[in-house]
C-alpha cells in the first residue's frame, strides 16, 4: 500500500484506521441463510415439511438426509461419501424429471445403499419400473455396491405440500 | 449412571446384597450344581458358509400372501394387479437394468474405476474383443471358463488367423462349450424374469431340429485328431440336445465301431432321442433296450438321468399297455442299483400312467406316500415338471380333493416352492388346483382358498372365473358375487360377455331373501354391480371393443336396479333398450319386464309402464299380461287409457 501512502495522505490515515478495528468490532455477520427459505411476496412458494423446517430442527423435528457411519472418529471414506451422496441426488433427480417431490434420503447399511423420496403419480407404473431397474443397476454399478430403490408414490404434487410462504 | 438410578430404586437391604455378591445368586448355575461331576462337553465346531445365517434368517418368513412378490415395489400405485400387469411390471424393471447395463458399455472409460478391495468383475464392463486384440490361448481359456461364447469363438478364430497352435485340451473344452449351447448366445443367468416368464414362447418352438450342421462344433471335431472319447461324447450330447438324432446315433455306432469307451451321460442323451430315431413303440423299446444291454457290457454304471431317459422314452409310446409294463420293468431294476427316482422321474411316471384316454390309475397316491413332507432339491431338468402335472392329474385324471391339498402341502414345504418352474407352470398349477377346489369344496371353503390365493399369489385367468362363478351359481351363494364382480374388474375380466352373463343370471336367478341378516345389503349391492356393469359395457362400446349389449343383459341389469329400489337408473337403463332396439340383438325377458312395470307402478310413472308395454308389442312378446297389469294398477287417465287401447285393443278391459 506504498503507493496509496504517497499519493493521497487522507487515505493513507484511513488505512491505518480500519487496519486498527478488531473483530468484535466488526460488521455483524451471524445470519444463517443457509437451508432457509425466503418468504415470498406473493406468499405461493410451496414448502414441504422437511422445507419448512430450518436446519436446527434436525433431530427434533425433522431427521437427516444421509445416513451413514463415514462421520464418527476414525471411520472410512468421509469425504467420498458425502460427494457421492451428492452424485446420488443429482442422478436420481436428473433420471426421475420433475417427478421427485421430496429430499432424497440415502441410507448406508454395510455394503448397500438405500435410497429413499417420494416420487409423483405423473409417469405409469411401468415406466416406473423401467427407471427403478435403470437407477438401481447404474448407481450399483458406479458405486459398486447393491442398490435399492425405496419409494412411495404421490397422486399428486399438492400432497406434499405443507405450507406455502 | 445406569447403575446409581437402580441403585436408587432399590431397598437398602437389597443393595447390600447385590454389592457384596456373596447372597443369592439368580443365575442359572445354581440350579445346575447337582450336574457337577459330568465333565462339561464342547461340542465339536460346525463348519458354516458364509450365507448359512442368513439362510437361517430367510427360513423363518414364508411368502406373505398379504402382499405382492417382493420383485414388485411395495406401493399401492405399483402393485400390479393383473397378470399382463405382473408380467409387464417385472419385465420394465429389467429391461431398465438392462438399458443401465448398455450404458454402462457404452461409455466403459467411465466405469473403470476399482471403489472395491479386492476389485469386484462383475461391476466392471466386460472385455471388448475386436478383430485387432493381442490374445493368446490364456484368454482363451478364461473366456470359456467364464463360458463367454461369442467372444471365445472370437478368439479362437483371431488364434487360428494367426497360426497360434491350440492345445488339444483347450479345443475340447471350447467343443463342449459350442456343443452345449449349438453355437448361440445364451440367455445371461442375470435376467431373471427373462427366464421366470420366457418358457411360454419356447414350448413352440421346440420339436423341429435345430442343430447347426456344418458349423463350427462339427469343423473343432475334426481337428481333434486322434479322436478321443471326450469329443465324440461332446458332439454326441450336442446333436441329440439339438434334436440331430440320425447323426448322433451315427457317430455312436462309429464310436462302437472303433471301440472308444463313452460315458454315461452320452448315452443318456441317445436314448433320450430314441422317439426321434424309430417310429413305433416296439422298435423304440428294442432300441432302448439294446442301448441299456452296451452300457451294462461296456460296464458303465446309470444313473438318474438314465432312468428319466428311459421313462421319457417309454411316454412316447403310444400303446398303453406296453408302457406300462415296460415303466413297471425298469423302476424296480434301477431301484436295485441304488438309484434314487428325482421329482422327473414321477413326472414321467404321471405321463405314462395317467393318460387321458387311459384307464384310472391311482399311481400318484403312491408317489405322494413317497415323497410327501420331504424336503426335495432339483437334481434333473425336468424336474419342475412335477408339481404342474401332479395337480393335473388330481383334478383332470382321479378329482380328488383331498390329493390336490397333499400335493399343495407338498409344494410348501422347505424350499420345494423352487420347484415351481417358471410362470407358466406356475398358473397351470394354480389354474388346476383353484378349478378342482371350486368344484368339490363347499363354497365358503373355497373362498377362503381363494382369499389366501388371489391376487398376489395367483390372478385367475377368464376360464377359472367362468368356473367360479359356475360353483356360486350351484350353491346360489350370491353374496360373494359383490366381491368376485370388484376383483373382475381389477383382473380386467369385464370384456368377456360370457362372464358378464353369468354373474348376472346369478344375482337374478338368486332373489336375496331379505329376511336374513346377511342379505340386507344385498339387493343394493346387486344393483350397485349391475349398474356398475352398465356403465363399463357403455364405455367399451364406445372405445370399439369386443363386448356389445345384448338385451338378455340389458333385462338382467334393468330386474337388478329395480329390486335395488334404484328406479331412476332404472328408466335410463330401459330408455336406452328402447331407443335402441334395432341395434341391441335379443330382447329383455318378460319377467324383466314385469318387474319393471310392477317398479313403475310402485313409483306411480305410468308413462314409464306404457312404454314398457309399447316395447313389448313392438316386439310381438307377451303383452296382454302386462296390460292388465298396468290397468289394475293404476287409475289411468284419458290419454294413458287411449294409448293402452291403441297398444293391445279393448278386449282385454273386459275381463
Amino acid at each position: 500500500m506504498n503507493f496509496l501512502n504517497k499519493l493521497v495522505p487522507q487515505v493513507a490515515l484511513e488505512v491505518q484506521q480500519l487496519s486498527k478495528s478488531a473483530i468484535h468490532t466488526s460488521a455483524v455477520c451471524c445470519r444463517v441463510q443457509s437451508g432457509r427459505y425466503r418468504i415470498t411476496t406473493k406468499r405461493d412458494r410451496p414448502l414441504t415439511y422437511e422445507m419448512a423446517n430450518p436446519p436446527h430442527f434436525i433431530g427434533h423435528r425433522k431427521s437427516w438426509n444421509s445416513w451413514n457411519t463415514s462421520t464418527l472418529k476414525d471411520s472410512l471414506r468421509p469425504s467420498q461419501t458425502a460427494i457421492e451422496d451428492l452424485f446420488i441426488r443429482k442422478f436420481v433427480t436428473g433420471t426421475w424429471h420433475a417427478l421427485v417431490s421430496s429430499e432424497i434420503i440415502i441410507k448406508r447399511q454395510h455394503n448397500t445403499i438405500r435410497i429413499a423420496a417420494l416420487i409423483r403419480q405423473a409417469i405409469s407404473p411401468r415406466k416406473m419400473y423401467f427407471l427403478i431397474g435403470y437407477t438401481e443397476e447404474l448407481l450399483s454399478s458406479w458405486m459398486q455396491c447393491p442398490v435399492t430403490l425405496e419409494l412411495q408414490t404421490v397422486a399428486d404434487k399438492k400432497d406434499v405440500v405443507f405450507k406455502y410462504i | 449412571m445406569y447403575l446409581s438410578r437402580h441403585l436408587r430404586l432399590l431397598p437398602k437391604a437389597n443393595i447390600a446384597r447385590s454389592l457384596n455378591g456373596g447372597g443369592v445368586h439368580y443365575t442359572t448355575a445354581s440350579s445346575a450344581a447337582p450336574a457337577e461331576d459330568s465333565p462339561i462337553q464342547i461340542p465339536n465346531r460346525i463348519q458354516r458358509s458364509p450365507t448359512d445365517l442368513l439362510q437361517a434368517l430367510a427360513g423363518t418368513v414364508g411368502r406373505d400372501s398379504t402382499a405382492p412378490h417382493y420383485k414388485y415395489h411395495d406401493d399401492p400405485f405399483l402393485i400390479p394387479m393383473s397378470n399382463a400387469a405382473k408380467r409387464t411390471y417385472a419385465m420394465s424393471k429389467e429391461s431398465g437394468r438392462k438399458a443401465a447395463q448398455w450404458i454402462k458399455e457404452e461409455h466403459r472409460d467411465l466405469f473403470l474405476h476399482h471403489e472395491a478391495q479386492p476389485a469386484i468383475e462383475k461391476f466392471a464392463p466386460s472385455m471388448v474383443f475386436t478383430e485387432d486384440s493381442q490374445v493368446d490361448e490364456t484368454s482363451l481359456s478364461q473366456l470359456i471358463s467364464q463360458g463367454e461364447l461369442k467372444d471365445a469363438v472370437l478368439v479362437y478364430s483371431l488364434l487360428e488367423k494367426k497360426g497360434v497352435a491350440i492345445s488339444s485340451d483347450l479345443k475340447q473344452s471350447l467343443l463342449e462349450l459350442v456343443c452345449f449351447y449349438n453355437n448361440e448366445d445364451p440367455l445371461p443367468e442375470e435376467w431373471i424374469e427373462e427366464r421366470w416368464f420366457l418358457q411360454n414362447n419356447r414350448r413352440r418352438e421346440r420339436s423341429g431340429k435345430t442343430w447347426k450342421d456344418g458349423d463350427l462344433a462339427e469343423k473343432l471335431y475334426s481337428e481333434i485328431e486322434p479322436k478321443t472319447p471326450e469329443s465324440y461324447a461332446a458332439l454326441i450330447r450336442g446333436m441329440a440336445k439339438y434334436l440331430q438324432g440320425e447323426r448322433a446315433f451315427a457317430l455312436l455306432q462309429e464310436a462302437a465301431e472303433k471301440r472308444i469307451q463313452l460315458d454315461t451321460n452320452t448315452y443318456n442323451s441317445i436314448i433320450q432321442i430314441v422317439s426321434l430315431l424309430k417310429d413305433t413303440a416296439e422298435q423304440r423299446w428294442q432300441l432302448c433296450t439294446d442301448l441299456l444291454q452296451e452300457m451294462s457290457q461296456q460296464k458303465l454304471r446309470p444313473n438318474i438321468g438314465t432312468l428319466n431317459a428311459v421313462l421319457e422314452c417309454i411316454s412316447t409310446f403310444g400303446n398303453f399297455k406296453l408302457a406300462r409294463t415296460a415303466a413297471l420293468k425298469v423302476l424296480p431294476e434301477f431301484k436295485q442299483l441304488g438309484v434314487n427316482p428325482s421329482l422327473g422321474t414321477y413326472y414321467y411316471l404321471l405321463i405314462i400312467f395317467c393318460r387321458e384316454r387311459g384307464p384310472v390309475s391311482h399311481i400318484i397316491v403312491d408317489i405322494l406316500n413317497d415323497i410327501g413332507g420331504k424336503e426335495l432339491s432339483i437334481v434333473h431338468p425336468k424336474d419342475t415338471y412335477f408339481f404342474a402335472t401332479a395337480m393335473d392329474v388330481c383334478r383332470n385324471h382321479l378329482h380328488d380333493k383331498s390329493l390336490a391339498k397333499k400335493v399343495d402341502a407338498l409344494l410348501h414345504t422347505g424350499k420345494n416352492y423352487d420347484l415351481i418352474g417358471d410362470s407358466f407352470k406356475e398358473s397351470i398349477y394354480y389354474r388346476n388346483f383353484l378349478a378342482l377346489l371350486c368344484q368339490t369344496e363347499t363354497i365358503e371353503d373355497f373362498m377362503q382358498t381363494y382369499d389366501q390365493l388371489v391376487p398376489n399369489i395367483y390372478i385367475p385367468e377368464p376360464g377359472i372365473m367362468e368356473e367360479i362363478l359356475r360353483a356360486v351359481e350351484i350353491n346360489g351363494a350370491v353374496e360373494h358375487v359383490p366381491r368376485i364382480w370388484s376383483d373382475m374388474v381389477v383382473f380386467d375380466h369385464t370384456h368377456r360377455e360370457s362372464l358378464l352373463l353369468y354373474v348376472l343370471r346369478i344375482m337374478v336367478n338368486n332373489k336375496p331373501s331379505t329376511d336374513s341378516p346377511a342379505h340386507q345389503q344385498l339387493p343394493e349391492q346387486c344393483a350397485k354391480v349391475a349398474l356398475d356393469m352398465y356403465e363399463k359395457v357403455e364405455e367399451a362400446v364406445k372405445r370399439l371393443r369386443k363386448v356389445s349389449f345384448t338385451g338378455q343383459m340389458l333385462g338382467d341389469i334393468l330386474t337388478l336396479l329395480v329390486r335395488g329400489d334404484n328406479f331412476e337408473k332404472a328408466t335410463e337403463v330401459f330408455a336406452h333398450i328402447d331407443k335402441n332396439q334395432h341395434r341391441i340383438p335379443g330382447t329383455p325377458s318378460e319377467t324383466a319386464l314385469q318387474e319393471f312395470v310392477e317398479a313403475s307402478i310402485q313409483n306411480k310413472s305410468p308413462s314409464q309402464a306404457l312404454t314398457a308395454l309399447q316395447y313389448a308389442v313392438d316386439n310381438n312378446m307377451e303383452s296382454s299380461t302386462l296390460a292388465r297389469r298396468i290397468h289394475n294398477g293404476f287409475t289411468l287417465n284419458e290419454t294413458h287409457l287411449a294409448k293402452l287401447k291403441s297398444l293391445v285393443g279393448e278386449s282385454f278391459l273386459e275381463k
